[in-house]
């Protein structure tokens, strides 16, 4: 095949494309808040039961316009903490959040990053420790796939409240409370 | 950090294309095609890349498919090679050589042409002596189901790869995230666009 004709071939993602960045910073916040708002818990597609989700040690936020993380927040919890979400009640938007999740008995530790929601620094339970290499992989792969699939199925749902009225009526004062609560704290 | 230990880091792609008849055969043959070669003058300079075998970046014959393909996944490596003598150490060394130029034409200072042909007499005597930059990126491409995941997130590695696999097996590989899991719903994605940004500032008095 020609050069000319492999630069044709290439493609391109097709939502990721699409979608503008505050799609990702948007998911990335309502991850944060619901999981303090109900104690990790998320339904995902039905049934399939559900899955704990927690913001675990580390964020990154940019402020809006900008590629750039402006602060990044690491430790224990640093989501908790009142600084953090003063940030995002003064404008600051997660750029990449750190997530730990658990479904069933599996524990997963992984990075979401940036505006393609890239799957980053993903620590998946060790399931088979030793063994032939062809094992290893199918076991990893399996614990990947179900996580990308985790993924999903978060997206999805957030994506159903987010061009819904509800989004606008009810989540987004909710979310500026709890960021303002935490706020008033920060400042006093 | 890899496929099969450590943390993962991964851009997913779909495979977009039919798989030929007998395409575990025709893989052997296409891989070798594409192997990763050493080039074949050590004063080589730029970058060579090609596939290896994801255990071990020297072995790249890929006639044996138990060493590559995994029941359903395919599991090979890019390996990216590049040649550069560093700037500074060039620099040093063509001062000295032009130095001793000068002296020994008695000049005090050496013609352009001179200068130029110094200049890359040196650059091959260095490259000769230096070693590659070697990199690798696993592949992983579960073949039955159509995706891949390549073990890097930046965008110049993934160019390579998407030019590199389209060449080899004739198919595309298109990035895909999380976020594309949205386009089965159909126009969500487009609403999730047209959707405005979030603002909480000022709302939460």
């Amino acid at each position: 095949m020609s050069d000319e004709g492999i630069e044709e071939g290439l493609g391109r993602s097709g939502a990721t494309e699409l979608l503008p960045p505050h799609v990702s910073a948007d998911f990335y916040l309502w991850l944060w808040w619901k999981s303090e708002e109900d104690n990790g818990r998320f339904a995902i597609d039905e049934g399939q039961g559900g899955v704990e989700v927690y913001v675990d040690d580390r964020i990154a936020l940019r402020s809006t316009g900008e590629e750039r993380p402006s602060a990044v927040l690491t430790g224990e919890s640093p989501a908790t903490t009142p600084e953090a979400r003063a940030a995002v009640a003064g404008g600051k938007v997660p750029r990449d959040i750190r997530l730990y999740v658990r479904r069933e008995d599996r524990d997963y530790h992984v990075t979401l990053r940036g505006t393609r929601v890239s799957i980053a620094q993903a620590k998946l339970p060790a399931q088979v420790k030793s063994g032939d290499a062809a094992e290893v992989l199918y076991d990893r792969m399996f614990l990947y796939e179900e996580l990308h699939w985790i993924v999903a199925c978060l997206l999805r749902a957030f994506a159903a409240v987010r061009v819904s009225a509800a989004w606008r009526d009810e989540v987004v004062p909710r979310m500026a409370r709890w960021a303002a609560l935490d706020e008033a704290r920060a400042g006093g | 950090m890899g496929i099969l230990k450590g943390a993962l880091s991964v851009r997913r792609y779909r495979v977009i294309g039919e798989l030929p008849e007998g395409f575990r055969d025709r893989w052997i043959d296409t891989l070798n095609t594409h192997q990763f070669r050493e080039p074949q003058s050590p004063t080589h300079k730029g970058e060579v890349m090609g596939w290896t075998q994801a255990h071990n970046l020297l072995d790249t014959d890929f006639t044996d498919l138990n060493q590559w393909l995994y029941d359903r996944y395919a599991y090979f490596a890019l390996r990216v090679d590049k040649k550069s003598v560093p700037a500074k150490l060039l620099r040093a060394h063509l001062q000295k050589r032009l130095e001793a130029w000068c002296k020994a034409n008695n000049r005090p200072k050496a013609p352009a042409a001179v200068r130029e042909e110094l200049k890359e007499a040196l650059e091959l005597e260095l490259l000769q002596k230096c070693l590659p930059r070697v990199q690798t990126w696993e592949v992983l491409w579960h073949v039955n189901d159509g995706w891949a995941v390549f073990t890097n997130d930046a965008e110049l590695p993934n160019e390579r790869f998407q030019k590199l696999f389209l060449r080899t097996f004739g198919l595309r590989a298109v990035p895909w995230s999380p976020l594309d899991e949205l386009t089965g719903t159909e126009g969500l994605a487009e609403a999730l666009a047209s959707a405005g940004t979030t603002d909480l500032r000022g709302r939460g008095a």
